[in-house]
């Protein structure tokens, strides 16, 4: 496509990946509240509110972080320095990377580059990296379980993270995301993007930490786990890569299972429709579980994890050696 | 109803149980009490905890001022005759104070020994753990002109290594020690849990209390019985009724009580909705600790409707400040009753059906099940009491065995005692939701007895005796719940002593033996299935460590501190 054009879009994804991954994080918010009985981020202030604090919260997870851009930074004594104040700009710029190379309804951006299913997963790899790096550095006990934790949890998501991509992408013969993502499906596509689908939806649970696989996070056990070390705009940056990485994991499920919605600008109504519905289906898993033990989860994923992938896989292959029609 | 005395047990006590005794006093209501010489307090307590498998209440010391200070040891034997506690008291001089300990026989007299030491001076000889209880571990000992009191012996077995698995203070503390407290999110009151973990296993554990002395034993000696109400009420936020009824039942107790039916079943009716709410909360507690904040609204939202009950009752959400020796003094009208029983039975159905459900989600139950266990036998020696002794299946219910002055006769009221043979965090999640039912059963048939009846609530109290002791016992949420009253040798409105035994002063006690193998994820969870409640007592006082001067603060300075103004002397 027209360099020009690429350029352009890469300018327009950036406030449009913030907005939206703002969007979906107060979509987590406002439903999990609503399950709970609560009000939640109000989406129409109340009459008599409004003059003081606005029309609306819709923007309310971009409040906290600005909220803490403009709060002071405590870097502890303890710390290894360096690796603690350049990890949240490094998690915050490979995750910017990673949505570069996840196409937009009408934008592909640099998704149509031979091996942008590679790049794209190891740059979200990459972000969640350096939020194990730099809790390690802090040099404080519950950020190192914290980071421990998330580096345990990690290693458990990733399985059926890569195994999900791989297996559409070995089905369909191509590592370039806009390929898979604008290739029409064919009927026994869907067994494919059920199987493969789930694998990814709960390897998601995992990277986002939506419980019962928010060990990490656990405030009651580990005060605040990774974070507990960091503050100000060094917390507000870690916050800020979250946001993105909500934003690309969403869009990359579309991508993936749910083409051809990335490809045209026509399909933006569907993607947002699949988009908002990928989110209610997270908030549902949030809200219906408590957390897991690490150890528990892990055996969890071995007992329903494993054998989804490899079904998957098998499926995928199943594809490849026409024993299906494509 | 009046509660009368059965005349003959005084004998009995002098021939079975006590021999030795030199005098013995029938107090009301079967309780007992018998002067003994301190010599003999080992002896009779090896007998009362193993051959009558009686269970040691509380341990306790008065200052008897001129003439040295007095031991008293207060044994239920509700399982031998019915309500009899008997009450041992033994003088010790006051120049260089002590007693041989208790402790190794039964290991509830641990945590009383420590505090007797801690703020009376009377040094427990052979107590297996001489720690300090309220104070810190660093704090200089001032009654005994700066000498310390012996270490334990490493290498001894016995109750030590049963119950003291970590004997360090944080000076010696290693890497590998974690801890959970004084204030962590997990936990919402002040204490501090040192965990030594291997990877996330906890091989060892060690508990720290004393952080919220407020002196509200001393505040209660000085007001006056009818004062001591609402001091004693605000002794816990969340039992708070059972704190203030457990005082008036031991004030009762002090003379021939009568109290009229009405008020008697309007106490059961408070009791029974805050040990709804106080479940509920508990639970919400629990389920936010494992994460699950869907768990914590639901169950907080069934409670706020509880707390409008109480509020429309009492006038009040948290102290309800209706408790008077001698009766209630506010009424239950029957249009209101009415109005909460038609409130309380679709609220009984709601919980019926969604607490079930919460016990059996898998996640749930994969956090719950065999986390800190904690079987009969080491309840019993460990003095567990409420709910996380009936988890271990020992049906203990003060309710049922001693029942304080509020309507739990069996033939007027229909409730049973729950058990539950799960020895862990599941059982008591168990216990604590059938009681929750249990409990909305008692209010309804109190409610119906209200809208049906009409009467009195109060009646005129009588002068207060002088030379007296009380006893109020009472099954608050988290257990059993012990206020002891002696009154003046002089005064008819001033209390000599008073002496408050909550459940988490017991329960706690338990703790480090369940959070033993636990994952540290576990430690929140074990800490917080106790329901704990930690209410202490204590008065300020600075003590200069260089030459031991004592100085107490004054409440200006006190203030003074805390808005960081100049401290005045």
């Amino acid at each position: 496509m027209d360099p020009l054009f690429t350029i352009i879009s890469i300018i327009l994804i950036l406030p449009i990946s913030l907005v939206l991954g703002v969007l979906y994080s107060f979509l987590i918010r406002k439903l999990n509240a609503r399950f709970q009985w609560r009000v939640g981020p109000i989406i129409r202030m109340y009459s008599d509110l409004s003059p003081v604090i606005g029309s609306t919260r819709i923007w309310q997870p971009l409040y906290d972080i600005l909220k803490l851009m403009g709060k002071d930074t405590v870097i502890p004594g303890s710390a290894h320095k360096k690796l603690f104040v350049y990890s949240p700009y490094m998690s915050l710029i490979f995750s910017i990377l990673a949505i570069f190379f996840i196409p937009f309804p009408g934008m592909p951006l640099l998704s149509e580059i031979p091996y942008s299913l590679i790049i794209a997963s190891y740059l979200i790899i990459a972000s969640i990296m350096f939020t194990i790096l730099g809790p390690v550095a802090s040099g404080s006990p519950w950020g190192a379980i914290g980071a421990r934790r998330e580096a345990e949890l990690f290693l458990v998501a990733e399985l059926g993270f890569v195994v999900s991509l791989f297996s559409v992408a070995i089905a369909k013969n191509s590592l370039s995301i806009w390929t898979l993502a604008s290739n029409m499906e064919s009927l026994p596509a869907i067994l494919l993007t059920l199987v493969a689908g789930t694998t990814m939806f709960v390897a998601m649970l995992g990277k986002l930490h939506i419980k019962p696989f928010d060990m990490p996070e656990a405030e009651c056990e580990i005060v605040a786990g990774p974070y507990t070390e960091y503050s100000g705009k060094l917390l507000g940056t870690y916050f800020l890569s979250k946001v993105f990485i909500l934003y690309a994991m969403v869009s990359l499920f579309i991508a993936i299972f749910l083409p051809p919605f990335s490809s045209g600008f026509i399909w933006l109504p569907l993607y947002a429709v699949a988009a908002v519905l990928l989110i209610f289906l997270l908030a549902v898993v949030q809200v219906l579980n408590p957390r897991y033990l690490i150890r528990k989860a892990l055996l969890w994923y071995l007992k329903i994890v494993v054998p989804l992938a490899i079904l998957s896989l098998i499926v995928a292959f199943a594809f490849v050696l026409g024993w299906m029609v494509v | 109803m009046k509660y009368s005395a059965d005349a003959g047990l005084v004998d009995y006590v002098r021939q079975e149980l006590v021999p030795e005794g030199l005098d013995f006093n029938a107090l009301r209501e079967n309780r007992i009490a018998v002067k003994i010489n301190a010599a003999d307090a080992v002896t009779i307590a090896d007998r009362f905890v193993n051959k009558y498998k009686a269970r040691l209440i509380h341990e306790t010391a008065v200052d008897l001022e001129g003439s040295g200070f007095e031991m008293v040891y207060i044994y239920d034997f509700s399982m031998l005759k019915e309500r009899l506690v008997v009450v041992l008291e033994a003088k010790i001089p006051k120049e260089n104070p002590s007693i041989a300990s208790i402790a190794n026989i039964t290991w509830s007299a641990s945590w009383a020994e420590r505090e007797i030491h801690d703020l009376l001076g009377i040094n427990p000889i052979g107590t297996p753990d001489p720690r300090k209880q309220f104070l810190p571990y660093e704090w200089p000992n001032a009654t005994e002109s700066g000498t310390a009191p012996a270490q334990p012996e490493k290498g001894e077995k016995g109750v030590k290594d049963m119950w003291i698995p970590l004997g360090i203070a944080p000076k010696d503390s290693y890497a590998t020690l974690i801890p959970i407290g004084p204030y962590h999110p997990g936990v919402i009151e002040g204490q501090t849990v040192y965990v030594k973990v291997e990877g996330e296993t906890v091989v060892s554990a060690d508990i720290k209390t004393g952080y919220h002395h407020r002196g509200i034993q001393k505040l209660i000696e000085r007001r006056g019985y009818h004062k001591g109400v609402f001091a004693a009420e605000r002794v816990c936020g969340i039992c708070s009724p059972h704190h203030g009824l457990t005082y008036v039942t031991a004030c009762e107790n002090l003379y021939e009580a009568e109290i009229p039916d009405r008020a008697l079943y309007i106490r059961s009716l408070l009791l029974e909705l805050n040990r709804i709410h106080s479940h509920l909360l508990w639970i919400g507690v629990v389920a936010d600790v494992i994460g699950w904040k869907t768990g914590f609204h639901l169950t907080w939202g069934l409670r706020e409707r509880v707390m409008d009950i109480i509020e429309a009752i009492t006038g009040n959400r948290v102290n309800y400040g209706i408790w008077r020796i001698g009766g209630v003094s506010r009424d239950v009208s029957q249009e209101l009753a009415e109005k909460a029983l038609k409130t309380v039975v679709p609220l009984k159905a709601e919980m019926a059906a969604l607490l079930p459900l919460v016990a059996a989600h898998s996640v749930v139950q994969s956090r719950l099940i065999n986390v800190g266990p904690l079987s009969q036998a080491e309840a019993f020696d460990g003095g567990a009491v409420g709910p996380v002794a009936r988890a271990s299946n020992w049906k203990i219910d003060v309710r049922a065995d001693n029942s304080p002055h509020a309507m739990y006769d069996p033939k007027k009221i229909n409730w049973q005692v729950i058990t539950d043979d799960h020895n862990d965090t599941f059982g008591r999640t168990l216990v604590r939701v059938k009681e929750l039912l249990v409990s909305s059963d008692i209010v309804a048939q109190c409610l119906e007895y209200l809208v049906k009846n009409a009467g009195e609530v109060i009646n005129e109290p009588k002068m207060i005796p002088v030379n007296s002791e009380g006893i109020g016992l009472n099954e608050a949420p988290r257990g059993e719940l012990v206020h002891y009253v002696r009154a003046s040798e002089y005064n008819n409105n001033l209390p000599q002593a008073y002496r408050i035994r909550t459940p988490s002063y017991r329960n706690n006690a338990v703790i480090p033996k369940m959070l033993v193998g636990a994952n540290l994820a576990d430690v929140p969870v074990v800490m917080g299935s106790t329901d704990q409640c930690l209410a202490c007592t204590d008065r300020v006082e600075i003590i200069n460590e260089k030459d031991g001067s004592v100085s107490s603060m004054t409440w200006d300075q006190l203030l003074a501190m805390s808005r960081r103004a100049k401290v005045i002397r």
